[in-house]
């Protein structure tokens, strides 16, 4: 089984800056793939290579084994960073439009439409003009017309910025759900929490460089764990004496000990539960947001 | 193909639907429709004129006895356009009081100098200003009844009537060998209704060319403005996306230009325009057909040449405001092609007129001008037609290239060079 998306070594130069540095990643059927990288970092570029709007100067990308072709299209979602759709057309002839330029037949376009319009619970936008519509809305429909022809290959470019949590919990299901029906999605953000929450694989790129890769649990096991949240009833004193432990800071329920060696986390958590009772304790993980701060900020030093 | 037929009918629909074009085309059918009633329309008025001009007039007879008794006659005829009430002399006061109760309008009086055998005449009115149309009636009035004076009798009413009849000098143009195209039609070809007819196609044609053209890049900077076109570009070539947009806004080129044609022809097939056009010597089946064949076919060239240029153009401008001063060459281009067309429509086959029938941006205008109103070959009819093509696959190929790539450039509007350099990132 050939996997849907396989990109290689894949390098675009425009003039005399380089966009994308090699970048190699693959997608699996039924699986979502983060891209982080903070502004300008050749996230946009990565995905306009794989959607075939321009071409890589080096590298190679495959879909199902193959190399790009026209009838990809029809496979293909894409909700744009920039989304727009038509301001003053009917949000149903736009996306049936949409739909069927990806190849479908204009009453399944339809259909497909009024299926998503109920799955989001506004089955009352059918016929509104975009302009009508709230921001969060309109993107609403912007992710309606990337999915309305239920692409194999979906890419998300910052899916969820400028949605209210509500919406952003309506569209990570709906995002889980297409995962579980098989499609592979390409995804892209800056907000860490998100890809916690969908990805099992990522690639943080810097600069045009990709600069951490792989399995979001393995990537964290590479960095040292060097928090620990520690939630008491009454004081704690000497924690700041123990081995090991180079910082205490006092939070409003209790402390955050900064650790140089996990050891120290139990001889501090031996010596608050002889003074008190314990309400909470945990070792944090390193957030993917401190991954990203210390790799970005360590190459732009 | 499909994706082709649907960029073609999602443009067509949306445009039929959209309100702007809706009042333009009720706009311009109305228009329309008065210029074609416009010579019933004066004759209306100016029928009500002379009705009004029919009020009497006063004639002061003094010893001018013959005279008088003739113009009364000439007078009491319908056509006439006036009648005459007699007084004896000016220095009646029936006369001023007539004058002053608007029992007539004015009056005629003979003075004692004689030019010719025939006295001086004065049309005294009250009030300021000349009426030319009555002044008119009345020299033509005397002019016979001096020649029924003068001739005394000597000739029967047919033989003066006939005198009196102007020359009839019609203006034919010289058609040199019998078998240029033009020839057989030659004889008809300067007449008004062609004129008239050929200077409307030519206008109907460029103007839809403009509008149809600025719609077209208006369109394309629209769906980049709004982001629609990242979208687009990933379900559709761009090729597919410009050629079915520029399909579509012929079709509706195509519609604007048959209804405006179906207005101006059912207008003048109108039974009471039918008469007033005649009036005019203007008669439809004067009009030379092939005329409207060759213009649609100069007409779709052209479109497609401007057109192209016009979605490259708006593919290159990312904010709608910035359109107008993009497309102003084009703009310029297209509107010297007309003028150079409208200023030459009576004197169509100046060197000028020539060159512009060969330029494929300038032939469209000036190669029906030549055809419908000069002298053309059918030689240089397909010369310019090739010309055109040529260009066409030429512009057509270079706006496609400038498509592809200033579709994905935002920012501000680039340069030629930053094109170019695009071009080459994007490997086009």
């Amino acid at each position: 089984m050939t996997q849907p998306l396989v990109i290689n070594q894949l390098y675009k130069q425009f003039g005399d800056k380089t966009a994308v540095n090699g970048i190699s990643l693959d997608v699996n059927e039924g699986e979502i793939y983060g891209l982080l990288g903070g502004n300008g970092a050749g996230k946009t570029t990565t995905m306009r290579m794989v959607l075939g709007i321009i071409y890589p100067d080096g590298g190679r990308i495959e879909y199902h084994g193959k190399g790009y072709n026209a009838e990809l299209q029809q496979g293909m979602g894409y909700l744009p960073e920039e989304r727009g759709l038509y301001p003053k057309i009917k949000v149903s002839d736009q996306i049936k439009y949409l739909g069927q330029l990806r190849g479908m037949k204009a009453k399944d376009a339809d259909e497909s439409l009024k299926y998503w319009l109920n799955r989001f619970g506004v089955p009352e936008y059918y016929d509104k003009k975009i302009e009508e519509l709230s921001k969060g809305n309109q993107q609403k429909m912007g992710f309606i017309a990337a999915v309305v022809h239920r692409p194999k290959i979906l890419i998300l470019d910052e899916a969820f910025s400028g949605l209210d949590p509500v919406n952003v919990e309506l569209l990570k299901e709906t995002v889980r759900e297409l995962r579980d029906e098989g499609t592979s999605i390409l995804f892209s953000t800056h907000r860490m929490e998100h890809v916690e929450e969908l990805c099992q694989r990522i690639t943080i790129l810097h600069k045009s460089n990709p600069v951490v890769q792989g399995d979001i649990r393995e990537i964290k096991k590479r960095y040292p764990r060097e928090q620990v949240v520690l939630h008491t009833t009454g004081p704690v004193h000497g924690l700041e004496n123990l081995a090991g432990i180079t910082k205490v800071d006092q939070v409003e329920r209790g402390y955050l000990l900064h650790i140089a060696d996990v050891a120290a986390a139990r001889s501090a958590l031996q010596l608050a539960m002889q003074q008190t009772d314990v309400e909470h304790f945990e070792i944090m993980e390193p957030t993917l947001n401190q991954i990203f701060i210390q790799e970005v900020g360590e190459s732009n030093e | 193909m499909n994706k082709l037929k649907s960029v073609i009918g999602f443009t067509f629909a949306n445009k039929v639907k959209n309100r702007a074009f809706l009042v333009t085309t009720i706009i311009f059918i109305v228009i329309i429709s008065i210029l074609v009633n416009l010579p019933y329309l004066i004759q209306l008025f100016s029928g009500d004129d002379k009705k009004a001009e029919s009020t009497h007039i006063g004639l002061i007879v003094g010893n001018q006895t013959e005279i008088a008794t003739q113009l009364e006659k000439y007078a009491a005829q319908p056509e006439a356009g006036f009648t005459i009430k007699k007084y004896a002399n000016s220095a009646s006061p029936d006369v001023k009081k007539d004058i002053e109760d608007k029992k007539i309008s004015g009056y005629v009086e003979f003075k004692d100098t004689t030019v010719g055998d025939f006295p001086v005449v004065t049309f005294v009115k009250k009030g300021d200003g000349q009426d030319t149309a009555l002044l008119a009636k009345l020299q033509s009035a005397l002019q016979i009844v001096k020649t029924q004076i003068i001739t005394k009798g000597s000739l029967n009413d047919t033989q003066i009537a006939a005198l009196n009849q102007p020359v009839d000098l019609d203006a034919e143009r010289y058609t040199g060998s019998a078998n240029s195209p033009g020839s057989d039609e030659g004889k008809g070809k300067q007449n008004f209704a062609n004129y008239l007819f050929v200077s409307l196609l030519i206008l109907i044609f460029w103007m839809t060319i403009l509008t149809t053209g600025n719609m077209i890049s208006s369109e394309v900077t629209s769906e980049k403005s709004s982001r629609i076109m990242e979208i687009l570009i990933t379900s559709v070539s761009p090729l597919t996306q410009m050629f079915g947009k520029i399909i579509g806004m012929f079709l509706i080129g195509l519609l604007q230009i048959s209804i405006f044609i179906a207005v101006g022809i059912l207008n003048a097939l109108l039974p009471y325009n039918r008469t007033a056009l005649a009036d005019y010597d203007i008669n439809l089946s004067q009009l030379d057909l092939s005329v409207l064949f060759y213009g649609l076919l100069f007409y779709v060239m052209g479109y497609l040449l401007y057109a192209t240029l016009y979605a490259a153009v708006g593919s290159m401008v990312s904010r709608t405001e910035d359109l107008g001063q993009a497309v102003m060459p084009l703009t310029m281009i297209n509107m010297a092609s007309f003028y150079i067309g409208s200023f030459s429509a009576s004197n169509p086959n100046t060197m000028l007129v020539k060159i512009a029938s060969y330029v494929p941006f300038t032939s469209p205008v000036s190669m029906l001008l030549r055809i419908g109103l000069g002298e053309v070959s059918a030689l240089e009819i397909a010369m310019s037609l090739l010309i055109l093509a040529v260009s066409i696959f030429f512009f057509g190929w270079l706006s496609a290239k400038i498509y592809r790539t200033g579709v994905l450039l935002y920012g501000k509007r680039p340069s030629w060079k930053e094109i170019r350099k695009a071009m080459q990132a994007y490997k086009i």
